[in-house]
C-alpha cells in the first residue's frame, strides 16, 4: 500500500507539487496523468526516493520513506522514464548486479532472471554489452530488474516510451498479472488508452496539484459529456487552467 | 561556405554564451591561472637550457637545432596522433552526428565543419604549450619580426597538415574497422609509445648532462646521428623555416611556408574528394558496427567476493568490470605502472656513494622523506583513480539512489573497494624503496605504519571529495582530476599526510640524536614522541571519517539540486513554462 501525505516540494519560488494526499491500496493499479510539468515526476521521484520533500511524507507499506529510506526502498521496483544503465555490463551481469543489491539468492537470482529475461523478449541478448542495446531493449532490461526481487510496489515514470507495440502489450499484461498477486502499481502516464485499460483508479494532477481521483466511471460522473478518459482529462485540465 | 559556417555556429555560439557566473567565472581565472604558470615554466626552462648550449662552444649551435628538430618531429608525431583520436571523435563518433547528417547538408560540407572543429580541438593547446619553447630559442637568439611571424604561420601550417593527414589516414580505415575499435587502438599504441619513451628517457640518465664526463660521451651520441632529416617531413619545413628565419633579413623562410601552405591546401582538397566519395559510407558503417559479446559463465569474481554482503559485491564486480572495460580507465594504469618503475628506479642509481655525509645517515633520511613521496604517489593515483570514483556512475546514479543502500553506506563501500588494492601498493612501494636503500630496522618499521596510517585517509579524502565534487556528465569522469574538486583532493590530501610526516619529523629526530650523539631520552623527550605520534594518528582517523560524512551530506545536496535542475530542462517543462 502507498500513502502519500500531503507532499509539497518547491523549486526556488516554483511550486512544483503542493499537498499531495493520496492513498493507493494494496493490489491497484494507480494511474497518474497530466500535462507536461504538472508535476508526475517529482511526485514519483519522491516516492522511489530520489528526491526529498519540502514537506509531508510517503509511506510505502507503511514504512516511511522519510525515516527509514532504506527499508522502505527494498519494497519497491522503481522504473523510471529514461533509461540509463551501466552501458559496459552485459543484460545478465547488470540483473545480476541488482539482484546483489537487493540481496536475492543466487538460486533464485538463475531462477527468476532466466524467466523474465525470457518474458522481456532479451534471452539472446543477454551477453551482449548493454552498450548496444536499443532504447525500447534498455527500458525492457530496466522493467525485468526491477521485477526481479519480486516487490510488493512498482513504482513506474512513462512506462511505454521508447516500446514497440508488442512490448507495450506484454508490460501491459504482466502489470495487469502482478495487481492480481497482490502487486501495487503507481504509474505515470500520458498514454491515456492505456491507463483506461489497466488502471484500477486514476489521479490527475495540474500545476502541482492533484484535481481528480477515482475510477474511470467515478470521473466520468463528474464530468460532463465525458465518453473516455480522454475527455475527462482535457475537460479537468482545461477548466484547471482556465481558473489559474 | 554558408553552410560549413551555419554547422560550426552553435559551436561558437556555445563558446561565448556559457553563463559567467562568479563561481564559473572564479574557477576559470584559477585555471588559468595555472596554465599561465605551466607555460611560464616551459618559457624559463627552455630559455635556460638554450642558453646553456649557447654557452657551449663549438658544438652550442648544434646541439641547439639538434634540440629544435627534435622538438619539431615530436610536435609533429603529437599532433597527428592527437588529430586521429579527435577525428575519429568528431567525424564518426559524436552524438550529435545523427542529426547533423539528416540536414540537407552535401556530406563533405559536415565533413569540412566537422575536420575544421576536429583540427583545432586537437592542436591549441600541444601549439600553445610548446610556443614557449620557441619564443625562448628566438629570444636567445635575438631573433626579430621575420622569425616570430615565421613562427606563428609555420606552426598554423603544421597543425592543418596533421589535421589532414590524419582525416585521411582514418576515413578509409572506418569503412573497415569500427570507429570505437580503431580509437581503442590508437589510444593503446600512444600509450605504449608514450610509456617507452618515458621510461628510457629516464633509464638513459639525462642527468649526465650536467656531468662533463658523461656528457662528452653524449655529445659523441648525438654526432653520431646527426644524419640530415628528410626533406619529405613537414616538421623539417617546419625546422627549415625557423632556422633561416633565425639568421635575419632572408626570402630563404618563405620557400619552406610557401612548400608547406601548397601542401596544406592539397591535403584539404584532397580530403575534400576523399569524404565525398566515402564519408557518409564510413559514417554509415560506424552506426552498424556489431555489437560486442562477452561470455556470461565467468563466475570467478562472484565466487571470490561470495562472502561479502549483497550491495558491496554488486558495486565491487560492477566498478571492477566496467574499469576493465573502458579504455579510457584501464589505460592509465599503464601510466600509472610507469610512474611507479620510474620512482623506484630513480631510487635504484641513488648516488650514496658520491655524497659527502655518511651513507648510513642519508639513506635513512631519504627513507623517512620517501614516506612523504610514496603517500604524493597515492595521492596522484587517487587522484585518477578515487576521485573519479563517484563520477563514474554517470546518470545511471539513480539505481544507487533509489535501491536499498544509504548514501553513507554506498560511500563506504567504495572506500572499502579502493582501499584494499592501495594499501597492498603503498606497503609494496615503501618496503621495495626501504630495501633498496638499505635503511635500518627502525626506519622501516615508521615508514610501513606510518603509510598504514595514512593510506585510509588518502582514499577516504578521494571518495569524500569525489562525491562532494561529482560530475556524472563527464564522458571521461577520468579528467575530473583537472576540476576544482580534483586540485581540492589533491590540496587537501597533500596537506594531510604532510601534516602528520610533519609531526613525525620531532620522534624521528631524538631517534637519529639517540643513533648517531648516544643521547639518552629524557622524560620530556617521551612526552614529546607521544604527543606528535597520538595526534599523527588522531589526525590519521579523522581523515578518514570527516571526509566520508562531508561527501555523504554534500552528495545528498547535489543531487537535489541535480534532480531539480534535470526537470527543469525536460523539454516538456520548458515549453510549459513558456
Amino acid at each position: 500500500m502507498i500513502k502519500l501525505v500531503n507532499l509539497t516540494k518547491k523549486y526556488g519560488k516554483h511550486t512544483a507539487i503542493s499537498n499531495i494526499h493520496l492513498t493507493v491500496n494494496a493490489g491497484e493499479i494507480f494511474g497518474f496523468i497530466g500535462p507536461n510539468g504538472a508535476g508526475k515526476t517529482t511526485t514519483i521521484q519522491i516516492m522511489a526516493g530520489l528526491l526529498l520533500p519540502d514537506t509531508g511524507n510517503v509511506l510505502l507499506s507503511d514504512i516511511s520513506m522519510n525515516d527509514d529510506p532504506v527499508q522502505a526502498k527494498k519494497l519497491v521496483g522503481y522504473i523510471p522514464d529514461r533509461p540509463f544503465i551501466y552501458e559496459k555490463l552485459t543484460g545478465i551481469e547488470y540483473m545480476r548486479f541488482i539482484a546483489d543489491f537487493y540481496q536475492v539468492s543466487t538460486n533464485v537470482f538463475f531462477k527468476r532472471s532466466e524467466q523474465l529475461l525470457n518474458q522481456f523478449g532479451l534471452i539472446n541478448y543477454q551477453n551482449a554489452l548493454i552498450e548496444s542495446y536499443s532504447h525500447g531493449m534498455k527500458q525492457r532490461l530496466i522493467m525485468a530488474s526491477a521485477l526481479l526481487h519480486d516487490p510488493p510496489i512498482i513504482i513506474v515514470d512513462e512506462p511505454m516510451v521508447g516500446l514497440d507495440p508488442a512490448a507495450i502489450k506484454l508490460v501491459r499484461d504482466i502489470f495487469m498479472e502482478f495487481s492480481h498477486k497482490g502487486t501495487t502499481i503507481f504509474m505515470s502516464t500520458h498514454t491515456l488508452s492505456l491507463a483506461e485499460q489497466i488502471c484500477h483508479r486514476v489521479g490527475i494532477i495540474q500545476n502541482g496539484r492533484l484535481t481528480a481521483t477515482g475510477t474511470i466511471s467515478e470521473l466520468k460522473q463528474s464530468a460532463a459529456r465525458a465518453n473516455d478518459l480522454e475527455d475527462i482529462f482535457f475537460q479537468l485540465t482545461r477548466s484547471e487552467k482556465a481558473e489559474s | 561556405m554558408k553552410n560549413i559556417q551555419a554547422l560550426l555556429t552553435p559551436r561558437i555560439m556555445a563558446m561565448f554564451r556559457k553563463g559567467m557566473s562568479g563561481k564559473k567565472l572564479m574557477g576559470m581565472t584559477f585555471f588559468a591561472g595555472i596554465g599561465s604558470i605551466i607555460w611560464a615554466l616551459v618559457f624559463y626552462g627552455s630559455y635556460r637550457v638554450l642558453m646553456y648550449f649557447k654557452q657551449v662552444e663549438s658544438i652550442g649551435d648544434f646541439l641547439t637545432f639538434k634540440l629544435l628538430s627534435m622538438i619539431l618531429l615530436t610536435l609533429f608525431s603529437l599532433l597527428i596522433f592527437s588529430a586521429i583520436l579527435t577525428a575519429l571523435s568528431k567525424l564518426f563518433l559524436s552524438h550529435d552526428l545523427g542529426l547533423v547528417h539528416a540536414l540537407p547538408v552535401k556530406s563533405e560540407t559536415i565533413f569540412l565543419s566537422r575536420w575544421i572543429e576536429s583540427t583545432f580541438d586537437s592542436s591549441w593547446m600541444m601549439i600553445l604549450y610548446t610556443a614557449p619553447a620557441f619564443i625562448a630559442l628566438g629570444i636567445v637568439n635575438n631573433a626579430g619580426l621575420l622569425y616570430y611571424s615565421s613562427l606563428l604561420i609555420s606552426l598554423l601550417l603544421i597543425s592543418i597538415i596533421a589535421g589532414g593527414l590524419s582525416s585521411l589516414i582514418i576515413m578509409p580505415i572506418v569503412l573497415i574497422l569500427p570507429a570505437t575499435r580503431i580509437r581503442s587502438i590508437f589510444v593503446f599504441l600512444g600509450l605504449i609509445l608514450f610509456i617507452g619513451i618515458y621510461v628510457s628517457f629516464r633509464i638513459m640518465q639525462p642527468e649526465r648532462f650536467v656531468n662533463p664526463e658523461g656528457f662528452a660521451s653524449i655529445v659523441l651520441y648525438l654526432r653520431s646521428i646527426s644524419t640530415p632529416s628528410t626533406p619529405m617531413i613537414p616538421s623539417t619545413w617546419v625546422y627549415e623555416t625557423l632556422k633561416t628565419a633565425l639568421d635575419g633579413p632572408t626570402t630563404a623562410p618563405f620557400f619552406n611556408i610557401a612548400i608547406m601552405l601548397s601542401f596544406a591546401l592539397a591535403l584539404i582538397c584532397l580530403n575534400v574528394i576523399v569524404a565525398r566519395l566515402i564519408y557518409f559510407k564510413a559514417y554509415s558503417k560506424t552506426q552498424t558496427a556489431q555489437s560486442r559479446l562477452h561470455s556470461g559463465d565467468n563466475q570467478f569474481l562472484y565466487r571470490l567476493l561470495s562472502h561479502i554482503p549483497g550491495p558491496a559485491r554488486a558495486i565491487m564486480i560492477k566498478d571492477i568490470k566496467t574499469f576493465f572495460r573502458d579504455q579510457t580507465q584501464w589505460s592509465q594504469l599503464f601510466l600509472i605502472a610507469a610512474l611507479i618503475v620510474i620512482y623506484l628506479y630513480n631510487f635504484s642509481v641513488l648516488p650514496f656513494d658520491k655524497s659527502p655525509m655518511k651513507a648510513y645517515y642519508i639513506e635513512n633520511l631519504f627513507s623517512f622523506l620517501n614516506i612523504a613521496l610514496a603517500a604524493f604517489v597515492m595521492t596522484a593515483i587517487g587522484a585518477r583513480f578515487v576521485f573519479p570514483s563517484i563520477s563514474h556512475e554517470g546518470h545511471a546514479f539513480w539505481i544507487i539512489q533509489s535501491g536499498p543502500v544509504s548514501m553513507r553506506m554506498y560511500l563506504w563501500i567504495k572506500w572499502l573497494e579502493y582501499f584494499l588494492p592501495l594499501i597492498v601498493l603503498s606497503e609494496l612501494l615503501i618496503v621495495t624503496t626501504n630495501i633498496l636503500l638499505h635503511v635500518n630496522p627502525f626506519m622501516k618499521n615508521l615508514s610501513v605504519m606510518t603509510m598504514f596510517c595514512i593510506t585510509p585517509g588518502i582514499v577516504a579524502m578521494g571518495i569524500g571529495l569525489g562525491g562532494a565534487y561529482p560530475d556524472f556528465k563527464s564522458e571521461n569522469p577520468a579528467q575530473a582530476v583537472t576540476s576544482f574538486g580534483g586540485l581540492m583532493y589533491m590540496f587537501c590530501s597533500s596537506a594531510f599526510f604532510g601534516s602528520v610526516i610533519l609531526l613525525e619529523t620531532g620522534p624521528v629526530y631524538l631517534f637519529f640524536k639517540v643513533h648517531f650523539q648516544s643521547h639518552l631520552l629524557t622524560i620530556v623527550d617521551w612526552i614529546w614522541i607521544t604527543f606528535s605520534l597520538t595526534l599523527g594518528l588522531f589526525i590519521c582517523i579523522l581523515a578518514v571519517i570527516l571526509p566520508i560524512r562531508f561527501g555523504e551530506k554534500q552528495l545528498t545536496i547535489k543531487m537535489q539540486k541535480l534532480r531539480h535542475r534535470d526537470l527543469e530542462k525536460e523539454p516538456d517543462n520548458i515549453s510549459e513554462k513558456k
